[in-house]
Order: C-alpha cells, then structure tokens, then sequence
C-alpha cells in the first residue's frame, strides 16, 4: 500500500517539479501576506495557466501556494493587526502586541516555525490515512458513489454552519451548472441554447475565476486600504537558529495544535480558521500564565499558526479518497486535479498513483521549505509587500484573469461566461451564500448523475437498487446524520449550555 | 413594532430571491421538451431553487415585518459598478480592439481611477506587466491573443 509511495518520491526531485513547490511557497507567501488575496483566490487565477504543464509541476505549484499562503497570512496579522488570510484571525490576538513590543520579527519566525510543524504533521497525516481509505473506497460501485457524491454535498451545506437553506441554493446552482451541454449519456443537448461553446459543459476553472478571483479583485478596488508602510528596521529580526532554542518550549502547542488542525481539516465544511481558534483557544486553556495571552503571548502564535496549516494537507484526505474537499481551497483543488484528467476519488489512487502520491510529498516539501524561504531573512522582504499599492495589483490580477480564462479555449465567450460567474459570485458573497457548494456541486453534480443513472439501469429502473446494500445504507445514514446533526446539537446541547449558564 | 429602512421588497435578499425564482422558471421550460431521464436532475435543481428561493422570501420577509434593517450589499456602490463597469468594458475593449492596446490602457487607467496616482510607477507596471505577458505567452510559447474583431474586418 505504502510503496507507491515511496515510488513517487524521486519525481518529486526532478528539477522543474521541485522548482514548482519553492515558486508555488515563495509565491504562496506573497498572497498570503496581501490581505484581501487568499489561496483559494491565487490557485483559482493559477489554475488555467497550468494546463500546459506537467500534472506534477501543477501540482506542486498549488501545494506550495497553499502551504506559503497560510503562513503568508500571518505576517499584515502580526504587522499590521489585518489577517492576510481569514485563518490568521487568531494570529493577530498576541502577533500584534508582540510586534508593538518590538517583537515583530520573533513573532513572524514563531509563526514560519510553528507553520511548518503544522504543515509537515499535515502532510505525514495525507500520507498515512489516504492510501487506506482508497482502498476500501475502491469497493463501491455506482449506488455508493452516488451516495458519497450526496453525502459530500451534505456535509458542506451542513456542516459549514450558516443559514442551511442559502448552503443548499448554493448547492443546487452548483449541480445545476453541472448538468449544462450534452447529456453523458443520450448526447441530446441541455441548456445550450443553440451556443456550440456550451456543448461540452462550463468549464470548472471558468466557474472558479469567477467566483473565488472576481469579488476579491471588485473587494480590493472597493475598499482601498492604506497601509502605514512597514519598515523591516523595525522588525527587530534575529537569524533564525538563534531564535529556535526560545520556542523549545512550544512542543506541546504544536502537537496539539497539529492534531486539531489535522481533524479540523478531515472534516468537510470546517476550514482554517476554525482550527487557529480551536488551538489558540485550548493552548490558552492549558497555559500556566493565561493572563499573558492576548497581551504578545509568542505562544499564541504558535497555537494558531500550527493549527491553521495543519489543516491544509489533511483537507485533502476525502478530497483525494472520497471527491469530497474539506476545506474551500481543496475544493478549488479538485478543479486543479480535474483540469490535469485526474478526477478525485477511489480511481484516482489505482490509476495515477505516481502524480497522487508526488503530490503528498509536494506537501511535505512545500511544508519543509517554509522555514528556508520564510525564515529570517525572507521575513524582512515580505513585509514591505504590505506597501504595494491595491488598485495596482487589482489591475494586474483583472489582466492576469482574463489571459488564463481565455488561454482555455481560445475565445472570448469563455471570459464573458466568467464575469457573468464573477457578478453571481460578488452577490453570493455579500449574502453570505457560501461558495464551496457550487464548486462541489459542479464536480460531484455530473459524477452522481452519471453514477445514478448507471445504478438504476443496473436495477432496471427500480429506485429501491440505491438501499439495497449495507454501505449504501451506512451512506445514507451518514447523510441523514449531517443533516440532522447540527440541528439537534442546536436544539439539546447548546439549550442545555445556556440552560445551566443561566443556573450559574 | 420599529419600521425598516428599506422598503420591503427593494430588500437584498428578497431581490435575489425573486430573480432565483425567475431565472429558475424560466430555465424549466426546456425541461418539458427533454427526455425525462435527462430532464431528471436539472429539473429537481431548479424546483429545488425556486423551493428554496421561496423559504429564504418569506424568512426575509419575515425579518423586514420584525423591523430588522436589511444590511447594505456595499458601503460604496458607485465604486463597486466602477469597478465592474471598468471590467466588463475591458473585455469588451479586448474583444473589438485588442489585447494588447485594451491591457495597456486598462492597468494604468484602473490603477488611476482607485487611486494609485504616481505617474512613473504606472508607466513602468504596465510596461512591466505588457512586456513580461508578450515575452511568457507571445514569445515563448506562441500563444494568440484577440487581436481585435473591428480590425479583422
């Protein structure tokens, strides 16, 4: 089960993909610190300039932005006091008085050290529990590849709290997207209405653009920030090995930060943010001196940054095994995967372990190299990415969307398609419609109806071929409890909380 | 029983709602000419929207007749429609004139109207961002871009 893993390793050296994981880190890092920009933005603008890439170098380049954006993150929140990135919110609790202090440079080297514990448990987690669960997922024919496809939908509408009725429209956009063009199985045309470019669906990166890359360029240009100017003088930066023996203490945090982000990621519709405010909030719990959180407690940081990288390579676990992403980014992932001819789930392991298992360990690297490019000296640099001017690099990110929507196909009517995405996506952000059931919705829509169909030829049309096994029926009911589940909790648990505060 | 600011039916979500419904109606129509088994799916999504659509009308309904203010999509529209406006017009530019002209006088001219004024600094990004997308794309690995439908004519 494990040697293909090791088989993988030695094209994950082969110069043009290692050089993909330090650029994908180095750039990562660059986004991750523009507050306004995230991960899922820059994979999602990246996406379509890949596709003449090889999958491994494509790979690599969205596992190193994703691992260099989460720490990237960190440093406008302890500089600044604005995250980079939402899973930095916790990051700024005692990064920023630290920097106040004087300290801003150790605080930025505990968040680098600290992300890339995160990272490496993250990925060593990708590595040991992926393979497994491939295998029993290679069991499951259509009905229970039809139920994983509902199941995953459910628990990101469920699951992602929010108003549930604006996570299922969300859902159902998604599906619905998904089902434009030919029909799998009939060929007779859905929704083309006459236009040819429709026939063979809506590209998945074209959706992406515009949802996950339009609003933050409109947010940006919205809202001009003006950043006071950070000086690196003022940093107070020492080389990195001298600042290792004072975090020789952290090991606790960091292992249980590493487990919660790790968990926290497994879970679909929980993401980043989450994990930080778990970790900080346990590690504050279990500290000896909680009166020095939140006043440039560099444990603190520590807490939050472990946790919000851990869950990056674990997010990836039912995204990988299942087709199920965790998180927004590994949803924004799956297109990448998709893109490349690789579409996530059981088959993914049997029929391309070398690129599925390389790209584990371009989560490990990409973790690793974290504390090269994002140590000491690098550190000084990305801090003065704070001073470029927003509505420059909003200019430059709209020219840079429109080239890779139109490098897919070559036409126009793809970039129109987008910016009609991108108006429907600006909307449901502001609304508070969450955006990864779409995405999941189009990659999971067509895979169910096509498994469905399949199902119910197989029974000769009958519905009840869908419950007629146990794993079907174990789906089901993993289905009904994500539905139910949070309700209940809503209804007994949280009224028994405020019951007995309300006693005390 | 406090009255809103806004008047019921201009509210955001209401407005979405209803044009979910719309859309969604007036995508079912071709559901009746396919196959079933093919309408099968985009039929039960768009039900299901307008299902949906109709639950979040009334909840926001609901919250506008409890006098709860709807919360603004933006605190500064005209830059929002500016910025889209400046967008779609890019495309469009890139479209009937050119790639190359329309990104030339769309970095500076975006940058410009949301405030990065330094005339140099614009000079030397666009160059910066022109010369590096022909030498990737053009130059290296030979790729088109529009070269403008009004000069093709």
């Amino acid at each position: 089960m494990y040697s293909d893993l090791l088989h993988a390793l030695p094209d994950v050296f082969s110069l043009a993909n290692f050089a993909a994981v330090v650029i994908g880190v180095i750039s990562g890092i660059v986004v991750g610190a523009m507050p306004g920009l995230s991960a899922t933005m820059a994979i999602s603008v990246l996406v379509p300039f890949t596709f003449g890439l090889e999958p491994l170098v494509a790979l690599g380049l969205m596992a190193g932005i994703y691992n260099g954006a989460m720490y990237g993150g960190a440093i406008p929140a302890v500089l600044l006091r604005i995250p980079g990135t939402p899973a930095a919110v916790a990051t700024t609790f005692d990064g920023y008085p630290m920097a106040q202090k004087g300290e801003g440079g150790f605080a930025l080297q505990v968040a680098v050290v600290s992300s890339a514990f995160g990272g490496i448990a993250s990925a060593f987690a990708l590595m040991l529990l992926a393979p497994p669960l491939s295998k029993v997922t290679l069991l499951f024919g259509p009905s229970e590849v039809f139920w994983v496809a509902i199941f995953g939908l459910a628990s990101i509408i469920f699951l992602l709290g929010g108003n549930p009725v604006k996570g299922l429209i969300s859902a159902c956009f998604g599906v619905f997207v998904s089902v434009v063009g030919s029909d799998p199985i009939y060929g007779n045309d859905r929704f083309t209405f006459g236009q040819l470019e429709m026939l063979d669906g809506i590209n998945i990166v074209i959706l992406l653009v515009g949802l996950y890359a339009l609003p933050p360029v409109i947010d940006l240009l919205e809202t001009p920030l003006k950043t006071s100017g950070v000086q690196s003088s003022k940093l107070g930066t020492e080389p990195i090995w001298k600042a290792l023996p004072r975090m020789k203490t952290y090991w606790t945090t960091w292992l249980r930060g590493s487990f919660i982000g790790i968990w926290i990621g497994i879970l679909p519709g929980a993401g980043g943010s989450m994990a930080a405010f778990m970790s900080y909030n346990e590690a504050r719990r279990t500290s000896k001196t909680p009166e020095t959180w939140g006043e440039g407690e560099p444990e603190g940081v520590a807490a939050a940054e472990v946790a919000n990288n851990a869950d990056t390579a674990s997010a990836l676990i039912p995204a990988l095994t299942l087709g199920i992403p965790g998180t927004a980014v590994a949803a924004v992932m799956l297109g990448g995967l998709l893109v490349h001819g690789l579409q996530p789930g059981p088959m993914l392991f049997r029929d391309n372990p070398d690129i599925v298992f390389g790209f584990m360990w371009q989560f490990l690297f990409g973790a690793i190299l974290l504390i090269i490019l994002g140590g000491s000296l690098a550190t000084n640099s990305f801090a003065r990415l704070l001073n470029l001017p927003r509505p420059l690099l909003g200019s430059v990110i709209i020219v840079l969307m429109l080239i890779g929507v139109y490098s897919i196909h070559g036409r126009m009517f793809d970039v129109y398609l987008m910016l009609g995405f991108g108006a429907v996506g600006w909307v449901m952000d502001r609304l508070k419609f969450p955006l990864p059931p779409v995405v999941l919705g189009l990659i999971l829509g067509g895979f169910a109806e096509e498994n469905l169909r399949l199902a119910l030829r197989i029974g000769r049309g009958d519905p009840m071929v869908l419950f007629q096994n146990t794993t079907s029926l174990i789906l089901v009911a993993l289905t009904v409890a994500v539905i139910v589940g949070p309700s209940l909790k809503k209804r007994f648990i949280d009224k028994k909380k405020v019951d007995d505060d309300a006693a005390g | 029983m406090p009255a809103s600011k806004t008047p019921r039916l201009a509210r955001p979500e209401t407005l979405t709602a209803l044009g979910i419904i719309l859309v969604a109606a007036g995508f079912l129509i071709p559901t009746f000419e396919q196959r079933a088994i093919s309408a099968l799916l985009p039929a039960t999504m768009l039900i299901g929207l307008i299902v949906l659509s109709v639950l979040l009308l009334v909840s926001d309904q609901r919250k506008a007749a409890a006098g709860e203010d709807a919360q603004p999509m933006t605190k500064s529209p005209k830059r929002v429609i500016g910025a889209f406006g400046l967008i779609v017009a890019y495309a469009l530019a890139t479209d009937f004139i050119g790639f190359y002209v329309s990104t030339a006088v769309t970095i500076p001219l975006v940058a410009w109207i949301f405030g990065y004024r330094n005339p140099l600094g614009l000079l030397i990004a666009t160059l910066i961002v022109t010369g590096t997308i022909w030498a990737i794309f053009d130059f290296g690995m030979s790729q088109d871009f529009p070269a403008g439908r009004l000069w093709e004519r």
